[in-house]
């Protein structure tokens, strides 16, 4: 926010920042939770819950509907999928959508397969979507898939107006479909000339972003973007996007890619595991890697429940240590 | 608003029965006085961070009350605590924002006049307390020890005496205000060197200084005038003109220059040598 938030009124003051959605969510969750929280005092519960929002914290284990609600919500969803997760992509692993799609639900019970398969056909262009693919991949296609959700179901239709040669500039409010229900885009069209023309895609998406005002990704980062070639696909658009540093950046939630797998702490917790694995008496050589492999996969399990009572109880301190990091 | 409080919450469970049940839970923990309270205070000061406010300012709650469930005899909070209370508060809303600024030193006033052992004759906070906030204020805008040292010379008050509120307010105001003034002159003294690394050349920041000095010495007429007069004076065509002639004259000389800080000790004279000491 800006200076300029002392002439606003009450009501956007209060919107810019979801204020009263976080209030209201407090209290209810103080309601549907009494037993536990009671004891504590309101004030403190609710101390511990703006504090746990300010942190990011707030979103582990709730459900898909909270987590969508805002966009420092959803921001900080991905941050904690990123930290929850990272050391996959340390061994590089590949990951199929499915899988990575039980990873997400691990975290928050609801979310939907179809935003992970979503992610998952950007990195995939839209082909051969059983393939397994890099931590990093995906964690920046679901990224872009999660914060920028609405504007991703106004430039498909858009896409699929200038594929078929409809004029862009009829109004097309997006239905409720979930993506998996459109048409596959790999049409005749592919065989002469593939995906569209790129200066008519970008201006038809700069007019759809000041029309439906919904969040989109910086209009000079699209430019860049769009201004590359002459023709567009729109996964090749939304791959870019998805691996745009600047984009990432202004959202704000993960470190520049070089960065994206520093663990430290976790780095040191895997050694003693391996440590205390390599020296059981139930090890033999040849089950010594397999040990290694099915310790180094656990751990995501069990770093979740030791983040959780990290987070719970020393009220973020893990942050601390983390911004080293960015 | 304690409506709105209740209604949002009502809303999500259809039986009426478990409605009224929830809203007699939260009547008995007051809950509705307690956000109402909040978001006013939130509305007030409107910070630029709301989330972290509001923690805060919950967390400052929590902790009164949770001091003042545990024995008396005890003081309930530690100085430091109404120390960094009062900085959280008076760093809410910046000073060009004159009524949340004045409401957040009269928090801050009373936050700090409150407790200790025995009662002040005639009120007000001890000297102590004011001249540590003052200090505090000062480091936490930025400022190093040796720019805001002289400063508080001035205005600091002897450990014992009580400071009232006008004193308090004038002395918290003149520690806002210089931080920004110093702020200021660092980045004049960046666009006289042109923003290379090399130190500015002496000659250039003299004369920058020497305009901001006869500005600021504008004192004869009413205030409006004086300072339409003291904007003109430092306005850049005459600050221009000023560095121009000293440039030239610069170039007879060997290639002096003055290097950041002593720039900075000397705008921020020409401001101390402005503010009244206490007497």
């Amino acid at each position: 926010m800006n200076s300029d938030r002392f002439a606003l009124t009450i009501d956007e003051y209060l919107a810019e920042k979801d204020v009263m959605f976080y209030l209201e969510d407090a209290i209810t969750q103080l309601l549907e939770h009494k037993e536990e929280y009671v004891q504590f005092g309101v004030s403190r519960y609710l101390a511990e819950y703006f504090n746990s929002v300010r942190h990011g914290s707030h979103v582990l284990f709730r459900e898909f509907g909270y987590i969508k609600a805002t966009p420092h919500n959803r921001a900080s969803f991905i941050r904690i999928f990123w930290k929850c997760y990272r050391q996959i992509g340390k061994n590089g692993v590949l990951l199929s959508a499915l899988e990575y799609s039980s990873l997400l639900q691990l975290i928050c019970p609801d979310f939907p397969v179809e935003v992970a398969q979503g992610a998952a056909r950007m990195v995939l262009m839209d082909d051969a979507l059983d393939c397994p693919m890099t931590f990093a991949d995906f964690l920046h296609a679901l990224q872009i898939q999660l914060y920028f959700e609405e504007f991703i179901e106004s430039i498909t239709v858009i896409y699929q107006d200038l594929l078929s040669g409809k004029s862009p500039n009829t109004v097309i409010v997006p239905t409720s479909t979930s993506m998996e229900q459109l048409p596959p885009l790999a049409t005749s069209e592919t065989a002469a000339q593939e995906g569209v023309d790129a200066s008519a895609f970008q201006d038809a998406v700069e007019a759809a972003c000041e029309r439906y005002k919904h969040r989109h990704p910086p209009a000079p980062a699209i430019g860049e973007i769009l201004q590359q070639d002459e023709r567009v696909t729109l996964y090749g658009f939304l791959m870019a996007l998805a691996k745009h540093e600047g984009i990432s950046e202004e959202i704000g939630s993960l470190p520049s890619r070089a960065n994206l797998l520093i663990d430290p702490e976790m780095d040191q917790e895997l050694e003693r595991l391996i440590a205390q694995i390599s020296v059981s008496p139930t090890s033999s050589n040849s089950h010594t890697a397999a040990h290694r492999e099915s310790g180094r996969k656990a751990s995501p399990r069990k770093s979740l429940h030791h983040r959780k009572r990290i987070e719970m109880e020393s009220d973020g301190s893990t942050e601390e240590t983390d911004s080293s990091e960015n | 608003m304690a409506e709105k409080r209740r209604s949002g919450v009502s809303m999500a469970e259809p039986k009426s029965a478990k409605a009224d049940s929830e809203e007699e839970f939260l009547s008995q923990l007051g809950v509705a006085a307690l956000l109402r309270g909040s978001l006013l205070k939130l509305v007030e000061a409107r910070p630029e961070d709301p989330i972290g406010f509001l923690a805060d300012h919950f967390a400052n709650l929590a902790s009164g009350s949770e001091a003042a469930d545990c024995g008396d005899g005890e003081p309930s909070r530690t100085v430091q605590d109404r120390l960094s209370q009062a900085l959280w508060h008076l760093n809410l809303a910046h000073h060009s924002q004159r009524s949340a600024f004045n409401n957040n030193v009269r928090v801050a006033y009373e936050l700090l006049m409150t407790g200790g052992q025995h009662l002040r004759p005639g009120g007000g906070v001890r000297g102590r307390i004011y001249t540590e906030l003052l200090r505090s204020l000062c480091s936490e805008a930025g400022l190093s020890s040796s720019t805001s040292a002289p400063l508080l010379r001035r205005i600091q008050c002897q450990d014992h005496e009580a400071v009232p509120f006008e004193l308090f307010r004038q002395g918290v105001l003149i520690c806002t205000v210089f931080a920004d003034y110093v702020r200021k002159s660092q980045s004049l003294y960046l666009a006289v060197s042109g923003g290379s690394e090399l130190p500015a050349q002496r000659a250039l920041c003299q004369a920058a200084l020497g305009a901001l000095r006869d500005a600021l010495d504008t004192a004869q007429c009413a205030d409006t005038a004086r300072y339409l007069e003291a904007s003109a004076k430092i306005a850049p065509c005459t600050l221009a003109q000023a560095m121009a002639s000293a440039q030239s004259s610069y170039e007879a000389q060997a290639g002096t220059s003055m290097d950041p800080e002593e720039f900075e000790k000397e705008a921020a004279a020409l401001f101390i040598a402005r503010v009244q000491p206490v007497s």
